[in-house]
């Protein structure tokens, strides 16, 4: 009612199933993560219970506080950097690279790296597995940074192509011009010019390896815990508490990470 | 033309650039003295943005060699040729401030920073724009950002200067003050060779010491513009330029051309020529009747037309007017200027005073069916 208000206010009129919407769209998007809230935050949660039956024991954030998970954690954020930072750069130069390719040869490099992109994870896995065991890192973490580039900067490939094919050159043509190096343009007019494209690019590169599964159990073998790797360890053991806390922490950054990227497309007026 | 024993900023030699797939300009050769204006005038999509480009290093050359203050810069790389090349709208640079836009030439040549910021404080005075040295240069209007261009330009303190269409972008009211502006900050002793393409007429006889005539890949014609504008050197030059007078006729080689209008000196061989004159060449001396009783009232030696319409223009008014006896059978159509006295309205009939030095005798275009 007070939406209604606030509309008619405004001058605008919203219908009640506009607000209905509005409603289920929240129970939808939020409720899940309210439940994880819940059963992390729980010491017992049994069937058919509605709610918990008994609250936390010892700290409420108990289950965050479990070494296992923390590992995993810093693991998965150690590899989501190293993702991010190498799949940006190997997707800013082949983008760029393409944009300026005959348009034959760029056709068929953008159909490669759309491949990693548009492949199921599971049978990607496959393929890479065969190569990090040949190449002596299958099972360590270069052999799934490795994996978890690929796809990485096939997306970034495609993202700075479109990025790039829409950018005006003119400014770094009247910068050589104006008696800077080649080098100098790139760290002096380019790379500043794009800052919001290389926030994005990086949030998107840390977002595929974040949430990566299939990719690392098989490269890894098990032997590199993320925390996708624990939650489906936590879920198998049939420990719902870690599992729910593992899942909470899947979700934060990426939530963070969006706002961060609408935050700073806002500040540069470019669209989300 | 330089003159002689001045040392040239720009000199092109024989250069060929490639156009999209093709060699689009071959052979074009051109100098511009220090301080010296000269813009290159041609119409759209003969090749003048390309040319600048391969003289700045941005594009490769066909053939030929660039030399700059005196050095064959033709294999160099853009940074080291002692040439600016200026975009047609002005290439901000987003994240740095109007003060640091400016400084930038002379901060990637290793001056340091407080130093360039001064030097770029004096520039942005000669461009009237010290007050928005620390505004963003994207919270600039399109006239401020023109002349922060041109100030940072200078701050490269090149040997030529490349405009390429330079005032395109711009407002017709804001155009001529920007116009003004430019010429005003580039007109020092010593300053920069400049060659500024357009397919503007009246811009490039506004700024221009010389206009060189770009057709068909070549210049064809490269004077001053009071010359270029009232002797054109071939008909399609005087086409391109829109003189609106171009009457068919014949050279009897020796010094002679007669046409529909009568006979004038020419120094062209014997053959098919044509006349060519700007509407201010002849003067509709006055109305001498209507059209119904022209043939009773013009003496038979005095030239008379008959008007059709008024042209109204901002600087003057123009008269469309029809020759009836034009020889050929067909009514010739000419443009002309108004005389002293009250405008004539159209249907009257008047006569035309030719003023012999300002009309111009060409050989006809092969391709001209006139």
């Amino acid at each position: 009612m007070s939406m209604q208000r606030d509309a008619m206010a405004s001058g605008r009129v919203v219908a009640p199933w506009h607000v209905f919407l509005l409603v289920a769209l929240g129970v939808v998007s939020l409720g899940p993560v309210l439940l994880l809230v819940l059963r992390a935050a729980a010491a017992s949660w049994l069937y058919p219970d509605l709610l918990p039956s008994r609250g936390a024991t010892g700290s409420t954030l108990g289950a965050f506080a479990t070494p296992i998970l923390w590992s995993a954690l810093t693991r998965s954020v150690l590899l989501a950097v190293a993702t991010a930072v190498v799949a940006t750069l190997l997707g800013f130069v082949a983008g760029r690279g393409l944009v300026r390719a005959p348009r034959g040869l760029r056709e068929l490099a953008t159909g490669a790296a759309f491949l990693p992109v548009v492949a199921p994870p599971i049978a990607l896995g496959v393929g890479i597995q065969v190569l990090a065991i040949r190449a002596g890192v299958g099972g360590s973490l270069v052999g799934v940074l490795i994996a978890h580039v690929i796809p990485a900067a096939g997306y970034l490939t495609l993202y700075f192509l479109g990025v790039l094919s829409a950018y005006d050159r003119s400014m770094e043509d009247e910068a050589r011009t104006l008696g800077a190096t080649a080098w100098q343009t790139f760290l002096r007019v380019t790379v500043p010019a794009l800052r919001a494209r290389w926030l994005e690019a990086l949030v998107l590169g840390a977002l595929v390896s974040w949430g990566q599964l299939a990719l690392t159990l098989l490269v890894g073998g098990g032997a590199v815990q993320t925390l996708p790797v624990a939650l489906l360890s936590f879920t198998r053991a049939g420990d719902d508490r870690l599992a729910a806390a593992a899942a909470l922490l899947l979700t934060i950054p990426p939530a963070l990470a969006f706002g961060v990227v609408q935050r700073g497309a806002r500040r540069t007026g470019a669209s989300a | 033309m330089i003159p002689p024993g001045e040392a040239p900023g720009l000199v092109l030699h024989d250069v060929s650039v490639r156009f999209g797939t093709r060699v689009g300009l071959v052979g074009v050769s051109l100098a511009v003295g220090r301080g010296e204006r000269v813009v290159l005038l041609g119409p759209s999509g003969e090749g003048k943005t390309t040319l600048l480009r391969a003289i700045a290093g941005l594009d490769e050359l066909v053939a030929g060699h660039v030399r700059v203050g005196g050095r064959d810069v033709s294999r160099d790389l853009p940074e080291s040729r002692g040439v600016v090349y200026l975009h047609q709208r002005p290439s901000m640079f987003p994240h740095l401030s109007v003060v640091d836009n400016v400084g930038f030439p002379m901060e990637v040549r290793g001056i340091p920073r407080l130093q360039a910021r001064e030097r770029a404080m004096v520039l942005l005075e000669r461009v009237q724009l010290a007050p928005l040295a620390t505004r963003s240069a994207l919270a600039l209007s399109g006239g401020q950002q023109h002349r922060v261009a041109i100030a940072r330009a200078l701050a490269a303190d090149p040997v030529a200067l490349l405009l390429d269409e330079p005032f395109n972008a711009l407002d017709p009211a804001l155009r001529a003050d920007v116009r003004d502006s430019v010429v005003e900050s580039l007109g020092v002793a010593g300053g920069p060779s400049v060659l500024m393409v357009t397919h503007d007429v009246d811009e490039a006889a506004a700024l221009g010491d010389r206009i060189a005539v770009l057709l068909g890949g070549r210049i064809v014609q490269d004077a001053p513009p009071a010359v270029t504008l009232s002797r054109p050197a071939t008909h399609a030059v005087a086409r391109f330029l829109g003189v609106p007078n171009c009457v068919a006729g014949t050279s009897d080689g020796r010094g002679t051309f007669t046409c529909a209008l009568g006979q004038f000196a020419c120094d062209l061989p014997a053959g098919r020529a044509m006349l060519v004159a700007r509407a201010d060449a002849m003067r509709a001396a006055s109305a001498i009747g209507v059209a119904d009783d022209r043939n009773d009232a013009s003496p038979a030696s005095q030239i008379t037309a008959t008007v059709e319409a008024l042209q109204h223009r901002v600087g003057g008014t123009t008269l469309r007017v029809r020759l009836e006896n034009a020889g050929s059978g067909d009514p010739l159509p000419l443009t002309v200027v108004a005389g002293i006295g009250a405008l004539p309205t159209p249907g009257d009939v008047v006569s035309l005073d030719i003023l012999r030095d300002r009309v111009h005798v060409v050989a006809a275009d092969p391709a001209s069916h006139v």
